[in-house]
């Protein structure tokens, strides 16, 4: 397929790119797609090759994952001419590659500065990442349209823009690829027939042929088709389902053509094929919230949803539910009742929180704002209006580890900074703030530059056509999504070691330059020990008031952090390219991974030692409870960022027996200014990883005979005990 | 200014009455139950706790102690307590020895009750004075109590029912619950358990009850130390006598008292006594239902 895929690419390399993409949609699709297995109700399952056309697999626009071609070619499957024609690819798309022309205009400085690809192993203040990620698309659009639909639509624009004749290459473009949907369809109903099993797989094909040729009738339909658009478009976030697909389940059932049970059964085989995509950090499902059309209908689809999460046990889809004022009250019971059964799902946002702070953030009506969406980790964007990607990641525990060292990485000693002065000459705090502060600053402006460089490569790449015709306004403007079509073209910047920066400064502000305890560079030279023979002074900087404890001190710090780094990065926006650009402050593990290249930090943190995990305290340093943990939570303005996620971990006990008190603690939480929240039921293995490392459990309480105990604190065997009793 | 010395304050506290709380355990106590599981708070003074097990841990290590603790031949703990000098704690490489009791006004902890009014306003909770025994500062518990209803929050006091009528005559107006202990029905057994009769702790119960407070009444019960028949009757009589009671529940023993008594330098009294075990629990609720105290339930 690699090779078609190729030799496609090469003949239309000179076309225009929405006909160039169109046929190299063909190349890829169907050769990538995977027959129905057993137990699907849906056709649609899919594996990338090594080489294709995407918005972020193997990177985005034109891919080559080229370590997978260097396997294939340092294995003994292929004849010598096969080898010749994989080595002739693997050379030309190390060139053609979307990211490589991105590469290949690197600037000195970005050269200097983004040096460190795989953030997963050198050691780096910032790193690229190349992707155009977290697309939403107009699902509610496609299945009201149909395929004939926007046939439809786009032919009438077509025919009103006849001076433009790029925008008549991107219609021709859009209208292959509706032609590619229908056939694709088609495609599959042929081999389900093929291999038909029985009724179901009957009914699988025939729903396939009818959406090939009419909008969807049926909640059955419905699905099918907006499935597949997801698989083929590339994007791994499925948009607010309640209100597209509600209207379906309604219809269906009033009407008697399915039973709710059915109805379950289609969700429920829908989330094991969204899991089957294996996409770990994506795969998020939308429910509930403001701006829903059909508020009625998309409620009795996101009970039904909930409980297809109960009911399937896996990590995807993440499905968030978004909560308001005035919301229909069995939906938030639903949730806790999901919650408390220990699923993780679904995460739970503030829309009376979110929607003006969105408005702020990305300078759009609250209407407008009502369509945010969270995607991936947690990073927002406005449904089919906007494009956020987040395209680099920075460290900024790594940013003060270089202030600290003057440019230097406190491990290796290799230049990763500025030059930003020796520490034995910061005879104030502020003058390390100052040294801390200018590289944050530079390493944002060199990740701005980076994301706009990646925006103009996708624009030249092509016009994404099957996102563009589910996007606003490319089909009216008869543009590329990533050239003048997508109404607010914007980037995110993932931040990661903000709460560990700051806990670092407020201890060295303390211990330093208040109590004059010792001097910087002995600090620094402490740190650079890891701590060996100053497990005194370590213990000293980790009793320093921290984060998370509703200290007002600790959290003055975060906060004076915080919007350093917000206010930061929103300055880089407007320029050409770049709409918006905002951080997200995220939950992933790339806290801990980006920790093991992190030196021992001024927090009592060791090296290597993971980070704490977006806006939460670090592991141990949340001490007074989770309300004090809250008000911490609640002092960060959710407007001057574009998604942030934070984590609780609330014992199986407060959902069985003090619902009342648990429903209380998240209603206050969201009214005192809480955005989201994820809650994690403390399971049988986190009490025993309590046991095992309690200075990063000290949160969890435990119901011991008649009274509340911090698990951590109690001895052993009473450990022991309460493990033996407890039952998860 | 009333002062108190403050053992802990610990937020989001679900056990100590209705919906969400904070509690403020204040040290001292004027009784020293057998099966207390805070007897870090019976002493009305700054006490220091070394977690043993940490500095066996630790010196196992092969570090030597500022703190003066070292093991001996067989490997136990040996330390002079009577030599502690809290300035060489900060020395400690783990966190290992802590400081318990601390001077504080009533107006700085009702400065961190009230962080989290949001909370008790929503589930019905508020501010919890417990310990120790809270009624052992009089004077500061009912500052706290006093300024915390000007607060407009809801109080509860947990107390063993052992102090001057006078003084609960004095902060019942400022109480919305009282959490009330219950140990034993025959004075002389109440005596051995607990250093004092109960008859005083009767009369007190008694007069709330005739003043209309609200009571729930709390039954610690201890496998084969208290929980025989006679005092499973006492708590059934109680229970008929007073039905305008909010509840009564079971406080069923742990031992968790135990490590932390060592902690402190203190005995620990019932060593050795395993927790309740479940089947434990169920027992003595079905006795106390048999016996027509209905309302009674694990606390």
């Amino acid at each position: 397929m690699e090779l078609q895929f190729t030799e496609t690419y090469r003949r239309h390399q000179h076309d225009h790119p929405a006909i160039r993409e169109a046929c190299c949609l063909r190349a890829q699709f169907p050769a990538i797609l995977r027959p129905p297995e057993q137990g699907d109700l849906f056709a649609g399952r899919i594996e990338f090759g090594a080489v294709g056309f995407s918005p972020q697999d193997g990177g985005f626009g034109y891919f080559c994952m080229l370590d997978r071609l260097d396997r294939a070619l340092a294995g003994k499957d292929l004849d010598p001419e096969e080898r010749a024609q994989v080595a002739e690819m693997r050379a030309f798309w190390a060139r053609e590659a979307s990211a490589a022309r991105v590469r290949a205009r690197f600037t000195p400085e970005l050269a200097r500065w983004l040096s460190v690809e795989n953030w997963e192993v050198g050691p780096a203040v910032a790193y690229p990442i190349y992707r155009m990620l977290g697309g939403c698309l107009d699902f509610d659009k496609l299945v009201r349209l149909g395929l004939p639909g926007l046939r439809e639509e786009v032919r009438r624009h077509k025919a009103v823009h006849t001076d433009d004749p790029d925008a008549q290459q991107v219609y021709t473009g859009m209208e292959m690829a509706l032609d590619l949907v229908a056939d694709v369809c088609c495609w599959y109903a042929d081999q389900v027939e093929a291999t038909a099993a029985g009724r179901t797989d009957l009914e699988m094909a025939a729903v396939l042929r009818r959406v090939a040729e009419a909008p969807p009738a049926t909640l059955r339909e419905a699905i099918q088709l907006s499935w597949l658009w997801a698989l083929l478009s590339g994007h791994r976030n499925y948009g607010r389902m309640d209100v597209y697909l509600g209207d379906f389940l309604a219809r269906d059932l009033d009407e008697g053509r399915i039973t709710e049970a059915e109805a379950l059964a289609m969700l429920q085989s829908l989330w094991r094929l969204i899991r089957a995509r294996k996409l770990i950090f994506d795969g998020r499902v939308i429910l509930g919230g403001r701006g829903r059309r059909n508020e009625v209908n998309a409620d009795r689809f996101a009970l039904l949803a909930m409980e297809a999460t109960r009911t399937v046990r896996e990590t995807e889809p993440q499905v968030t539910l978004r909560c308001y004022r005035g919301m229909n009250p069995a939906l938030w019971e639903k949730a806790l009742q999901v919650i408390g059964e220990g699923r993780t799902y679904p995460i739970l946002y503030n829309d009376d929180v979110n929607v003006p702070a969105v408005a702020r953030a990305f300078g759009v009506s609250e209407a407008e704002a009502a369509q945010y969406m969270p995607f991936s980790c947690g990073e927002y964007v406005l449904d089919h209006a906007s494009y956020g990607s987040p395209n680099g990641v920075l460290n900024l525990l790594k940013a003060l580890e270089a202030a600290l060292h003057n440019g230097h990485d406190g491990i290796t000693g290799a230049p990763i900074g500025l030059g930003t002065g020796d520490p034995a000459g910061f005879t104030r705090f502020e003058d390390l703030w100052e040294a801390y502060r200018r590289q944050v600053e530079h390493f944002v402006r060199v990740c701005a530059q980076f994301q706009v460089l990646v925006h103009e490569e996708a624009a030249k790449a092509g016009p994404f056509l099957l996102t563009a015709l589910l996007y606003d306004d490319c089909i009216a403007r008869g543009r590329g999504m990533f050239d003048g079509g997508v109404r607010a073209l914007g980037g995110t910047l993932e931040v990661y070691g903000l709460v560990n920066a700051a806990d670092s400064l407020a201890a060295i502000r303390q211990v330093v330059y208040e109590e004059r305890r010792l001097t910087l560079p002995e600090l620094v030279a402490a740190l650079d020990a890891d701590f060996a023979g100053r497990r005194p002074l370590q213990r000293h900087l980790a009793e320093c008031p921290k984060y998370g404890n509703d200290d007002d001190v600790a959290d003055a710090m975060l906060l004076r952090v915080y919007r350093h780094v917000c206010g930061t990065i929103s300055a880089q926006a407007g320029r050409p390219g770049l709409d918006t650009y905002l951080p997200v402050i995220i939950n992933n593990s790339a806290n801990t991974v980006l920790g093991r290249r992190t030196a021992a930090s001024a927090d009592g943190r060791r090296a290597g030692a993971p980070m704490a995990n977006a806006n939460n305290p670090s592991g141990g340093s949340d001490r007074s409870g989770i309300t004090a943990m809250l008000n911490s939570l609640v002092k960060l303005d959710p407007s001057l960022h574009a998604g942030a996620v934070q984590n609780l971990k609330l014992s199986r006990e407060l959902f069985t027996t003090r619902l009342p008190e648990l429903m209380a603690l998240l209603e206050t939480y969201f009214e005192n200014g809480g955005t989201q929240v994820m809650i994690t039921v403390v399971s049988r293995g986190d009490l025993e990883a309590a046991m095992r490392e309690p200075e990063k459990y000290p949160h969890i309480f435990v119901r011991v005979g008649g009274f509340t105990a911090r698990f951590v604190r109690l001895e052993r065997d009473v450990q022991l005990e309460i493990l033996s009793r407890t039952l998860y | 200014m009333a002062t108190g010395l403050i053992l802990d304050v610990q937020r989001f506290s679900l056990h100590d009455g209705p919906g969400i709380r904070t509690t403020v355990f204040l040290k001292g106590c004027p009784l020293r139950c057998l099966w207390c599981h805070n007897p870090e708070s019976q002493q009305r003074r700054v006490q220091y706790s070394f977690d043993y097990g940490k500095c066996t841990l630790c010196l196992q290590e092969g570090h030597e102690c500022p703190n003066g603790v070292s093991l001996g031949p067989d490997g136990a703990v040996l330390h002079d307590r009577t030599a502690i000098d809290p300035s060489t704690f900060d020395r400690c490489p783990y966190p290992a020895v802590a400081v318990l009791g601390r001077e504080r006004t009533a107006e700085d902890v009702l400065a961190e009750v009230m962080r989290d009014q949001a909370y008790y306003r929503r589930s019905g909770g508020g501010l919890t004075l417990s310990g120790g025994e809270p009624m052992a500062q009089f004077d500061f518990a009912l500052a706290l109590a006093r300024a915390a209803k000007a607060e407009g929050l809801h109080v509860c006091l947990d107390t063993c029912g052992h102090a001057p009528w006078e003084q609960y005559a004095a902060i019942a107006p400022y109480v919305d619950l009282f959490l009330y202990d219950y140990k034993a029905t025959d004075p002389a057994l109440h005596r051995r358990l607990t250093g004092a009769g109960n008859e005083d702790i009767l009369a007190n119960l008694d007069a709330l009850m005739q003043a209309g407070a609200r009571v729930i009444l709390r039954c610690p019960l201890v496998p084969g130390v208290n929980d025989d028949p006679a005092h499973l009757d006492g708590i059934a009589a109680l229970a008929r006598r007073y039905p305008g009671l909010a509840g009564v529940e079971i406080m069923a023993y742990h031992a968790m008292g135990h490590h932390k008594a060592l902690r402190v330098g203190q005995r620990a009294p019932l060593a050795g006594l395993p927790t309740a075990a479940e089947a434990q629990k169920a027992a003595w609720l079905a006795a106390l239902h048999s016996r027509g105290c209905t309302r009674a339930r694990l606390g």
